[in-house]
């Protein structure tokens, strides 16, 4: 693939420049927001979805619009150091990063105390996409639905692995409990891969993780997804039924996002909106986020912080349920 | 299809232009960023990860293959000057590597370490090549039952790694294993010994402990013998090559270290600094020379470096053929084929063959380049030994500083340095050894976790670990190596009591 | 009684400050394991075959006190520490490390490297101050090369000022 030339550097000068007049229309061309290179924070090590995300988004703000960005990944305590360090910095759009649910939705409910407010201490930019996670079960159990499944759980327990205590497949597994009234035996790894390969190899009897990103295995008949915990069928695996399908309440989206610290002027926010929007429009990027199993989704800054609060709202009993509460 | 002609054709896709430049790319900054201590392989692979976006999807692993084991020729060398290890695997090598430097041989270790790098990168890449498919098989076939069992295994061996006294040794790989609880509990999610720091929850960084205790320890050491001018490192022009002797003895080494090694790479989770320190206390054990362990024995440069290069190269087989990443650098590669539409599964043999050989091939010619870029580099890293220490010293914390911070952009990393830094120092003043405790650091979480998992699928049945074939084999070896320790030891003892006993203490 | 002591490199070791030193080493570890054992019982030992959270860290902690206890008794007689130690250049790193995790994220990378330097060569009598400030200003300019533009680590070269 070739370089594309950055023809929109001129941008920066004018969005710097007319702040009153956008201010009041929040209409904003896509475009370099800043001269100074942009710090995305991720909140994970280099190598997941969100760092992928991070790079790219990074890669084509640059070749596209001339907005340098660097992806810097802070690490720790489940994404609540990076997201403390975000709020803490100048509201200038030079510090961004990607927001998911783990220190915006999780460790509100799940620590006693955190060192930053998730809303008022953020500007909540742009909604970038969603994936959803789902239970895999072994082709020989024989088992295609829910309904089977639930029979199959009340006859011998069953194991299923999680990418960690905590973690989004964890507590999915223990609202799917709840929700089915089960009870089912839960085994942590950390991070899927350790998981699916245990259950490769006869260990496990089932385990959940996002379906989109495991296509291969049910297509190879190695794993059967018998549901998926999104709202509606997931694109890449429009076979997978969804679990609300099956007559049961189970939503559970793991998203991603683009955060700032609070204060960021609105029109300025609106350019970076509309840049990322313009850079996840792009065709490479649309493939790419494909593969990564994201179903990527425009939605206005106003909508996306209140997505925010909302899933607040949505993972509380579900983080209370899984007993993971001050842990 | 039949390997030779795979291969050949992966030579092909090796040789073309666009793969060669790429892959020296890839081995030249990954032995750049492995000398700078604390600055993995895994920051090189972050940063060159938006770059392989442009490139073909083989072109672009064969450049993130180029870093990582690039890294590993790289690694070795802090370790020899500094006794910094440049990655955490190449920590045992600091064990001979630093003696010998001490003793004016830096050149014949740094020799023997490329060409061990060497020998050990070729015979991860042959296994690779012969065995991918068995061995992808391997890793299915260990579950939590016998991963606690191997790992038993590597702790009882690696337990002899230590030079003084046998007691202070396995003192020092409890002290890692308990160390290493600290953070959050895999199983449970409860945190333990966090002391309210939100930091630790996350656990210790094996980087700073390798860098607190070697790093900072030794260079507290070194400070006053070098400015009183004792130490002075004196280069021996004579002794820059190894001699012929030196070669024969390294030979044995490198094979069992890539022996070793290769095993240890396509086991996902294990890696480089275990199948290092599992090949240093089997060496330790077998050499002729082992009474020299960690006095500066050519064999203890060797077997170390073998190991972790060959373990680099068969790490990609599970990488690949299972989309089972061993380490956060193979996630990344998994992350840099998902981007180019490539899952790595059972798959990707078979689709995306060419991929794959052209890797294995790449691995032949990488190698070859890191050996042609590191044996004449030698001279100049030898000649950085005259440089006078009151030069040195400060730019070797500047470099263990911004490693640290760059590991998660914290300052608190740096505090914890410091923590290991003064303990490292206290250890080294009272005749305790940091290697024997950073292998518990390694196996410990990894033990843990296993045998707990392995509980909790068994319903609390402790006869998996007998029952299970392979778990029990290996739990039997573990067994006989036990006993045999034992008696070996009370055989020593009787013997040195009656000596003592004649020289009347 | 381990024979193949790593041989000491101070060379005026033959000092012998007092013969409970040797003990120390064993005793912090006694100390240290008794911490890590009341942490482990705290959490929960579970059982043998469903162990808790605490349960490896006061096993671990359990056995390496009996080894300290031998390290102790195996100490008392040995002939002190391995080296005379040095004070002053513990010291000077120990600071130049903190000075280095107080500035870094206050001035940013290039000062923090600049007073690292300074701090770690106080104990060096060989170098005067100016010639200290040239190796810091050195260091920090190679850093900003290396690290900053080379290596496109996220690390400000200058903040707050």
């Amino acid at each position: 693939m070739k370089h594309f030339g950055s023809f929109r550097t001129s941008l920066a000068a004018l969005t710097a420049g007319t702040l009153a007049v956008s201010m009041s229309t929040a209409v904003a061309e896509p475009g370099s927001w800043t001269g100074e290179p942009v710090r995305i924070v991720v909140t994970f090590p280099p190598g997941g979805t969100s760092d992928l995300v991070a790079r790219l988004l990074a890669k084509y703000l640059d070749s596209e619009f001339g907005q340098k960005a660097v992806v810097d990944n802070r690490p720790g305590a489940a994404g609540t150091v990076a997201a403390d360090y975000v709020a803490q910095q100048d509201p200038d759009g030079t510090t961004l990063m990607i927001a998911n649910n783990a220190p915006f939705t999780i460790a509100p409910t799940q620590f006693e105390s955190l060192p930053y407010d998730p809303m008022a201490g953020f500007t909540h930019i742009a909604f970038i996409g969603s994936s959803s996670p789902g239970l895999f079960v072994k082709p020989d159990s024989g088992i295609t639905t829910v309904a089977e499944f639930i029979a199959a759980a009340k006859e011998t327990p069953v194991t299923y692995g999680s990418s960690g205590v905590g973690s989004i497949s964890h507590i999915l597994g223990e609202a799917v409990d709840g929700e089915l009234g089960i009870e089912t035996i839960h085994v942590p790894y950390q991070g899927s891969a350790p998981a699916i390969q245990d259950f490769r190899a006869g260990v496990l009897d089932t385990f959940y993780d996002m379906v989109a990103q495991n296509s291969d295995m049910i297509e190879d008949r190695e794993a059967v997804a018998i549901a998926i915990a999104a709202p509606e069928r997931f694109p890449g695996v429009p076979e997978v039924p969804t679990f609300a399908e099956q007559g049961y309440d189970i939503v559970i989206e793991n998203w991603v996002g683009l955060t700032g610290p609070a204060g960021i002027d609105p029109a300025m926010a609106e350019t970076i909106r509309e840049t990322t929007e313009a850079v996840l429009a792009l065709p490479e990027v649309v493939a790419s986020m494909a593969d990564l199993g994201i179903n990527t989704k425009p939605m206005s800054g106003e909508d996306y912080t209140t997505f925010v609060e909302t899933q607040i709202g949505v993972w509380e009993p579900l983080i209370i349920a899984a007993g993971i509460q001050g842990k | 299809m039949d390997i030779l002609t795979a291969f050949g054709s992966g030579l092909a896709t090796a040789f073309h232009p666009s793969n060669l430049l790429y892959c020296f790319v890839g081995v030249f900054l990954g032995t750049f960023i492995g000398v700078l201590p604390g600055i993995g392989s895994m920051a090189a692979i972050a940063m060159i990860l938006p770059l392989s976006f442009y490139l073909e999807p083989g072109t672009a692993i064969i450049m993130i293959a180029g870093v990582y084991y690039g890294a590993e020729y790289g690694g070795s060398i802090a370790s020899i000057l500094m006794n910094i290890p440049g990655t955490p695997s190449s920590s045992i090598t600091c064990i001979d590597g630093y003696p010998m430097a001490r003793s004016g041989r830096a050149g014949v270790a740094l020799f023997v370490s490329s060409i061990a790098s060497f020998g050990g990168g070729i015979i991860g890449m042959v296994v690779m090549a012969l065995l991918s498919p068995g061995l992808a098989n391997l890793a299915l076939s260990f579950g939590p039952a016998e991963y606690f069992s191997v790992i038993l295994l590597g702790l009882i061996a690696a337990s002899a790694v230590s030079n003084g006294g046998a007691l202070k040794g396995i003192a020092m790989v409890f002290a890692g294993l308990m160390l290493a609880t600290v953070g959050v509990d895999l199983t449970t999610g409860d945190l333990r010994f966090t002391m309210g720091v939100p930091e630790l929850r996350d656990g210790v960084n094996l980087v700073i402990v390798a860098m607190g205790l070697f790093g900072v320890g030794e260079l507290i050491a070194s400070i006053r013998a070098n400015s009183s001018g004792q130490g002075r490192q004196t280069i021996d022009y004579s002794q820059f090559y190894p001699t012929r002797a030196e070669w024969r003895a390294s030979l044995g080494p490198i094979l069992r270290g890539g022996g070793i090694g290769s095993f240890f790479g396509a086991l996902p989770g294990t890696g480089q600094t275990v199948a290092s320190a599992v090949a240093y206390a089997v060496e330790k054990k077998v050499s002729p020379n082992r009474a020299n362990f960690g006095k500066g024995a050519v064999e203890g440069v060797a077997v170390p470096e073998s190991a972790n290069n060959s373990a680099t190269q068969t790490a990609f087989i599970p990488t690949l053929t299972l989309g089972v990443p061993g380490s956060a650098s193979m996630a990344m590669v998994i992350g840099a084929l998902m981007i180019h539409g490539i899952t790595p599964g059972p798959r990707l043999l078979v689709e995306h063959g060419d991929l794959f050989w052209g890797l294995v091939a790449s691995f032949l010619i990488g190698n070859v380049m890191l050996l042609i870029l590191n044996i004449p580099l030698i001279g100049l890293w030898v000649r950085l030994l005259q440089i006078p220490y009151r030069y040195m010293y400060p730019t070797i914390i500047v470099l263990i500083c911004i490693g640290v911070y760059s590991l998660n952009n914290n300052v608190f990393d740096i505090w914890l340095t410091l923590f290991f830094g003064i303990a490292g120092y206290l250890m080294r003043l009272f005749r305790f050894e940091p290697a024997p405790l950073l292998i518990g650091f390694v196996l410990g979480p990894m033990m843990e976790e296993q045998l707990r998992r392995a509980l909790l699928l068994s319903r609390g049945d402790p006869m998996v670990f007998i029952e299970r074939p392979i778990s029990g084999t290996l739990i039997a070896v573990t067994a006989g190596i036990l006993v045999y320790g034992l008696w070996t030891t009370f055989r020593a003892r009787r013997r040195s009591r009656s000596a003592s006993i004649s020289m009347s203490e | 009684m381990p024979v193949d002591e790593p041989g000491p490199v101070d060379q005026d070791v033959t000092h012998r400050p007092h013969a409970w030193w040797g003990a120390v080493g064993g005793a912090v570890l006694v100390a240290l394991s008794i911490y890590f054992m009341a942490g482990g019982l705290g959490l929960g030992l579970g059982t043998p075959f469903r162990p808790g959270t605490g349960a490896f860290p006061f096993f671990a902690g359990l056995i390496l006190m009996g080894l300290s206890i031998g390290i102790i008794v195996q100490d008392l007689g040995s002939d002190g520490l391995a080296e005379r130690p040095d004070w002053i250049s513990f010291l000077a790193i120990g600071a130049s490390l903190a000075v280095f995790a107080l500035t870094a994220d206050r001035f940013g990378l290039l000062p923090a490297v600049f007073l690292t330097t300074l701090v770690a060569s106080s104990p060096d009598r060989s170098l005067h101050l100016p010639g200290k400030a040239v190796l810091g200003a050195i260091l920090a300019g190679a850093s900003w090369v290396l690290f900053i533009k080379a290596l496109g680590l996220p690390f400000d070269a200058f903040r707050g000022i």
